[in-house]
């Protein structure tokens, strides 16, 4: 296999993980606790920032011509976990004036309001994190300490992303078929019956928006570690889309159906695009690629809302003190999702 | 425009009061107030000796005061079995620290909860529906299911709002019937409810409301011949 069909297979692979850790935490709030979240990519970002400044040093190193606030040289994998720590925080500061008190759509219009906010801010506070310039020269983990081959660390890395996608993907699964992830589903489906039953309907979101936030955050660093770059263009409110998109083609509220969105669409779909060729004015295929998007999204809400892997049931061990008595089996079919469920 | 304006009562323990009136006498509003849902803008409500006026509505359920709702409210994605699974009182379970350290620190509460949840199924009759997702029941079973869980969530008084609206006679019997026999073990509840006949046979006493004021209490004999509640009901 050549160099180059390798470095494009690996590469592959590190937007495969990245995009499976998103499409993972976005599931969390949005698959199991019905969270809206149009605000994600602000997470994901903060991960990206907080990674690149933890990595590159100083802002009056390299020469100086970024200019960003703090500034370290932790080593892989400090910047990871400090990426997961700030996309959490982040998380419980937005998530305490956001998510209270509103409504879950009110919410929804709160949280993109955020994303535009934050992309505002970053393009513009220069000395925050370089303003629409963004950071580069990002030093790449592991490469100097193993003196690995341009082609050796794609490999590594590769091999990084897609084993912290599954250690999330173990991680949102154990929460998941916990109490826990039960109780966020039944918030989800009906949040006045919950707050009935006792349960604070508002802490347990926070739960979901924070672990997820966090999440997202993970991705983040991950992402501008490998590809060393990061500036505000990077995530722009849209691209918090892409992921919904491929949560509800995959399956929303199946951690599998996250995994094989993710797949499919940040990395299947949209690399697909960039094999059709140019045709029309400049630039006319990429901006397709967003009604291409929207279309696909609007397609599987009408049509197989469920998606590829529907949300699967929870069946239970048999009691010890009483066996279950089974009858003939119910049909298994869940009923009709409202939309935007 | 009021919603209620002066409802002063007691719901003594291990009774079934029931609570009718005609329509915007502001029954619902009263209950919605005793859960929680809405705030007293005046006056208090004291349960079980702690006054909960200022708790919000889980809190509230937390102390034991749980109640069902006028329209189905199951979680319709929730299998019938979860849905008494998430009334639990136990929180464990829901501990984001508990449950990264994994199963065994919720397992045996989860345990007990699906003994209880299953015997309940089954003095519901809704044990060959466990599998089933909530929203896919019939009316009836759909308020069977919701007693049910409410029970799971061991209230020291339910308040049931209007649990007979909708439902055909045979399953009002039914309901009638568990009603009875919680009464008789001693559960403590409050029912909204039109159907007069059920209140008769099962509670006592009973309040009538009317233009958000409590209008009398007594046995529905007692209320028969109380000029003011006929005119309440007649006008």
């Amino acid at each position: 296999m050549s160099s180059s069909v390798q470095f494009y297979m690996t590469t592959i692979l590190v937007y495969l993980g990245v995009d499976i850790i998103a499409c993972l935490g976005l599931n969390l709030q949005f698959g199991m606790t019905g969270l809206v979240n149009f605000s994600f990519i602000v997470f994901q970002a903060a991960g990206a920032y907080t990674a690149a400044v933890v990595t590159l040093g100083p802002s009056s190193g390299n020469g100086g011509f970024q200019r960003y606030v703090g500034g370290a040289n932790w080593p892989f994998p400090l910047p990871i976990l400090a990426a997961a720590v700030v996309g959490g925080l982040l998380a419980l500061i937005i998530g305490l004036f956001g998510l209270r008190r509103l409504r879950a759509d009110y919410q929804a219009m709160v949280l993109l309001v955020v994303s535009l906010i934050a992309t505002t801010v970053a393009n513009n506070a220069s000395g925050l994190v370089n303003g629409a310039n963004g950071l580069a020269l990002v030093p790449k983990p592991l490469q100097s300490t193993f003196n690995l081959s341009p082609l050796g660390f794609q490999w590594v890395f590769a091999l990084i992303s897609l084993s912290v996608a599954a250690l999330i993907y173990l991680l949102v699964r154990r929460i998941t078929n916990s109490p826990l992830g039960r109780t966020l589903r039944a918030v989800r489906e009906n949040e006045f019956a919950a707050i009935a039953l006792g349960k604070n309907v508002a802490a347990l979101r926070l739960r979901a928006f924070v672990i997820g936030g966090a999440i997202a955050a993970v991705s983040g660093a991950l992402f501008v570690e490998f590809i060393t770059a990061w500036s505000p263009a990077s995530w722009l409110f849209t691209e918090s889309f892409v992921y919904f998109a491929a949560l509800i083609v995959g399956g929303a509220g199946n951690n599998l159906g996250a995994v094989v969105g993710a797949a499919l669409v940040p990395v299947g779909f949209l690399e697909a695009t960039r094999f059709i060729p140019q045709f029309g004015r400049p630039g006319l295929v990429d901006a397709l690629q967003w009604i291409v998007v929207g279309l696909l999204v609007a397609l599987f809400l009408w049509f197989w809302p469920q998606g590829v892997f529907p949300e699967r049931k929870r069946r239970y061990p048999p009691s010890r003190l009483r066996p279950s008595e089974a009858d003939s089996p119910a049909p298994d079919r869940a009923p009709e999702m409202s939309p935007g469920a | 425009m009021l919603a209620v304006d002066g409802a002063t009562f007691e719901v003594r323990r291990g009774t079934i009061t029931g609570m009718i009136g005609p329509n915007g006498a502001g029954k619902s509003t009263v209950l919605a107030l005793l859960a929680g849902a809405l705030m007293c803008a005046s006056g208090s409500i004291v349960f079980d000796g702690v006054d909960v006026t200022s708790r919000s509505a889980y809190a509230r359920a937390r102390l034991g005061l749980i109640r069902t709702f006028q329209a189905s409210s199951e979680f319709p994605r929730l299998t019938v079995l979860e849905n008494l699974l998430v009334a639990s009182r136990s929180r464990r379970g829901d501990s984001v620290l508990r449950v990264l350290a994994g199963p065994r620190t919720w397992r045996r509460d989860e345990e007990a909860d699906l003994d209880r949840a299953r015997a309940l199924l089954g003095r519901f009759e809704l044990s060959g529906q466990e599998q089933e997702y909530a929203g896919n029941l019939s009316g009836g079973q759909k308020r069977l299911l919701e007693i049910a869980r409410g029970l799971m969530a061991e209230p020291k008084l339910l308040l049931l709002d209007e649990p007979m609206a909708g439902v055909n006679p045979a399953l009002i019997q039914r309901i009638e019937e568990h009603l009875a026999v919680l009464r008789d073990e001693g559960l403590t509840m409050l029912m909204v409810e039109h159907e007069l006949g059920v209140v008769e046979r099962l509670c006592e006493p009973t309040i009538v409301m009317a233009q958000g004021r409590v209008l009398s209490e007594g046995t529905m004999a007692e209320l028969r011949a109380n000029e003011a509640v006929l005119d309440a009901y007649l006008s």
